[in-house]
């Protein structure tokens, strides 16, 4: 036992005395290239893919070539996972590891940590050096999306496109029941209820809800209980974590009005109105439920919904169904809102190990070379003629071009680049978004009309919104379980529980992030008065 | 005095042929031994010298050396959470619940399994007892929303058919924490018994021929002559898990729970991925570690203690 005592503490020395050796990491070899086709520079670049679930660009890709001909950039492609967590975990790992990438995706919370942590490098200058991207893509709320204490920490590029979701009804449904379509939130319960009780779809079963959600929160824009509640956040007025309206600009939880709509959603709850799935359902669950005809309002992205893909399997299961998109409900103190809106940015950073390396220009020059018309046709549609042809109005599309076109099995995987190149121009979204006859019930639909009727609803401004402080995990975690624990009966959602909630949320930590928040929307000139 | 030393010196020499000796006559041995040793090596010795982070206010840049030592800051930021105690509470409650529903369990369907007389159907069981374990936690939580959705799950649907109001297990804080340890259980019975198999399989059978003979039932032959068999296993398996009694499992609540279930499912690790690793605290989820490694090793060291004294069957 002595023995194997004495061996087992000289394994575990010897280890601790190798250990920095290993746990350092080798030294790195940092020899200059010329950036030239035969000296090419290795740009190393991390990037958030288009179509997730298509897999990565090919070995045989054309655009290796041409970027290592013309630039001199030898190119090393990783593509991010497809969730947002895993994308902060792998890339502030690396970060951990001082081993970032040359250029990498990175959502703002991320990219503060890093600025803190000294590893990403300022790029005040480089938009002289792409004056045609600049044009294109970089103006000052993307360039102020990505500036954190007077300097500029990547490249934002547009992202979603913003105003893209929508409140749905069933309109079969509403004619069914001889409803008409609810403007205030007294008719909205009362579809609600008529949807839940009276079979809005006639199969003599009680298989239907009136409203359908899921919980979709972040901690910049979309509180607890998240977007998928907007619209009825919306007529209360609190629709968006922050309010941006002087004299109550802060955290819209403190408005009395979050306290009726939370009565109000409440109610919606105890009378069973709402999908009781909601609170379990992940997105796909979500999406599943509505094709499968479970609840007859919702709030849904226009493409999520009017895809051919994504609406293909509605049609076939109701051909007859009808879902049309509704403007803002107005409640009782007259206010009314479809959502909060902030720009969405996809930021691209460059590490400070890249720029030490002397690659910012080159990093420059292969950016400018992605939105030339070059880059921009090869990155966003493939190869003309393989991957897409021009239709009459000069809009790519995928002709008989079979699944080696951009919208096949084969081709798609040549654009998983795009997002670096779109910006949400009219020839994009006629491409991405095409008119098409369904096949089953033969109704002509649109994602792109579905996107424009969305986007002339009445939304709220919160632009800025990703820009403000995020509060720590728990004061997170301390306003979601309150929240979720009044709704579920957990705890009773009295006046005297709430206040007694709000007061104890201050001294968790909310007054300090509500402070700093104010403050930051001060600093911004964020505050309507 | 030269002599002695001579002496020692001979001594020395010839136990270190002795060693090599022996080394050479079981290298086959020493040779499977190599490979988990250089695992165990690079993978759980080697970092051990970062944990050094758990000291320091960590900066990328400067590296695990450079960055400047803060004491006890990372400790104090975790034991002065606002959860806390939640979170102690939470962990342990998982790590003792499964480990008092699934342990006994699987030693349960390993006995099954073994007295089970028909060969097919003991390859069916095992065979379907072990699949769940190759199963993700997000296969799983598809598979247990289907099972436990209060809308039109299928354990719902059953108790709405009796006139019951539907449970939503899922976000319901008195039924959630039974989901875990069940839902655990059924994933993990079947891999865990495998090892308590492999006990009842060197068991001498002629200790059973002879209770036969004896006219001892199989109630009597498991806990005369099974149970006791097979008890150092259970002992071993008792003070392995007891080390990582901190780790409740984060893969499985971390996709099973929703705010609504916070209260009784943040555990410490969830609560480290969110406060750690997604604010790039890396310090702090070091510092926790840390924390969780050496309470996990004095409980060992304490469960093989006690076990030595009060079973008189230990680890070491």
């Amino acid at each position: 036992m002595k023995k194997s005592l004495r061996f087992a503490a000289v394994l575990l020395l010897a280890a601790l005395i190798v250990a920095p050796a290993f746990a350092a990491g080798g030294a790195e070899t940092s020899r200059q290239a010329a950036g030239t086709p035969e000296d090419p520079v290795t740009i190393e670049l991390w990037f958030g893919a288009a179509i997730t679930e298509a897999g990565m660009i090919p070995d045989d890709w054309v655009g290796y070539d041409i970027i290592r001909n013309e630039l001199g950039i030898d190119l090393k492609l990783t593509m991010l996972p497809s969730s947002e967590s895993d994308q902060d975990q792998k890339i502030q790992a690396a970060g951990a590891g001082n081993v970032l990438p040359d250029i990498f995706m990175v959502r703002r919370p991320v990219l503060v940590n890093l600025v803190n942590q000294g590893l990403v490098a300022q790029v005040d200058d480089c938009f002289e050096k792409m004056p045609n991207r600049t044009a294109l893509i970089y103006d000052a709320d993307a360039i102020g999306n990505a500036t954190i204490d007077g300097h500029v920490y990547g490249f934002a590029s547009p992202g979603a496109i913003v105003r893209n979701e929508g409140l749905l009804v069933r309109k079969d449904w509403l004619d069914n029941l001889g409803l008409d379509i609810p403007t205030t939130t007294d008719e909205l319960m009362e579809v609600l209820r008529a949807f839940t009780f009276n079979d809005p779809d006639g199969n003599g079963k009680n298989d239907t809800y009136g409203y359908g959600a899921f919980i979709e929160t972040d901690a910049n824009l979309k509180g607890y209980p998240g977007s998928r509640l907007w619209p009825i956040m919306g007529a209360f007025g609190v629709e968006g974590l922050w309010c941006f309206d002087a004299p109550n600009a802060g955290l819209n939880i403190y408005k009395p009005e979050f306290f009726d709509f939370m009565v109000f959603l409440k109610n919606m709850c105890d009378e069973g109105v709402i999908d009781p799935n909601w609170l379990s359902y992940k997105k796909d669950d979500f999406r599943a439920a509505w094709k499968q005809g479970r609840f007859g309002v919702m709030y849904e992205q226009n493409a999520a919904y009017a895809s051919q893909a994504n609406y293909a399997p509605f049609d076939s299961i109701f051909p007859d169904g009808e879902w049309v998109i509704i403007d803002a409900i107005t409640g009782p103190e007259g206010h009314a809102s479809i959502g909060a809106f902030d720009m969405n940015y996809r930021i691209y950073a460059v590490s400070q190990r890249a720029a030490d390396a002397g690659k910012l220009d080159k990093i420059c020059e292969l950016l400018e070379w992605m939105s030339s018309d070059e880059g921009y046709y090869l990155l966003g549609w493939g190869q003309e003629g393989i991957n897409y042809v021009f239709d009459e109005n000069g809009v790519p599309v995928a002709g008989d071009l079979g699944d080696a076109a951009f919208t096949g099995a084969d081709g798609q995987v040549y654009t998983q680049l795009r997002n670096m190149v779109f910006y949400n121009s009219d020839v994009e979204l006629s491409s991405r978004y095409p008119t098409y006859i369904c096949e089953v019930s033969g109704k002509e639909m649109s994602a792109l009309r579905a996107l424009r009727e969305m986007q002339g609803m009445k939304w709220t401004n919160a632009i800025g919104s990703s820009t403000l402080p995020t509060p720590s995990a728990d004061v997170q975690r301390y306003y979601d379980q309150s929240l979720a624990e009044f709704l579920s009966g957990a705890k009773a959602l009295t006046q005297e529980n709430w206040d007694a909630f709000i007061e104890q949320f201050n001294a968790v930590g909310g007054a300090a992030w509500n402070e700093e928040g104010v403050a930051a929307l001060e600093a911004s000139g964020l505050i309507r008065e | 005095m030269k002599e002695q030393q001579l002496a020692k010196a001979v001594e020395n020499k010839r136990r270190r042929s002795r060693l090599s000796r022996e080394i050479g006559r079981h290298r086959s041995i020493y040779l499977l031994a190599l490979l988990p040793m250089i695992y165990y090596i690079i993978f759980k010795y080697v970092p051990i010298w970062n944990a050094q982070i758990a000291f320091k206010d960590f900066r990328a840049v400067q590296g695990v050396v450079g960055s400047p030592w803060i004491g006890f800051a990372n400790f104090k930021e975790f034991f002065d959470s606002f959860f806390f105690w939640s979170l102690i509470r939470n962990t342990v409650m998982y790590s003792v619940g499964k480990l008092l529903i699934s342990l006994p369990l699987s030693i349960i369907l390993a006995i099954a399994i073994y007295e089970c007389t028909r060969p097919i159907l003991r390859k069916v069981v095992q065979t379907l007892a072990y699949l769940p374990h190759f199963l993700s936690w997000v296969i799983m939580y598809g598979i247990l929303l289907t099972l436990l959705a209060p809308g039109d799950g299928v354990f719902n649907d059953i108790v709405k058919l009796f006139g019951g109001t539907p449970i939503d297990f899922l976000s319901n804080t008195k039924a959630f924490p039974w989901v875990v340890l069940f839902s655990d259980a059924w994933k993990e019975m079947g891999w865990s018994a495998i090892i308590f198999i492999a006990a009842l399989m060197g068991i001498d059978v002629s200790l059973f021929e002879a209770a036969m003979v004896e006219g001892a039932s199989s109630w009597q032959r498991v806990r005369y002559i099974t149970l006791p068999s097979i008890l150092p296993v259970i002992v071993t398996v008792l003070i392995l898990k007891l080390g990582t009694i901190l780790d409740a499992g984060f893969n499985q609540i971390f996709m099973l729970y929703s705010p609504q279930v916070y209260a009784v499912a943040d555990i410490i690790d969830t609560w480290v991925y969110r406060q750690g690793l997604l604010e790039f605290k890396f310090g702090l989820a070091t510092a926790v570690g840390l924390f969780k490694g050496v309470f996990g090793m004095f409980l060992v060291l304490f469960a093989n203690w006690i076990s030595k004294k009060a079973t008189d069957s230990a680890l070491f």
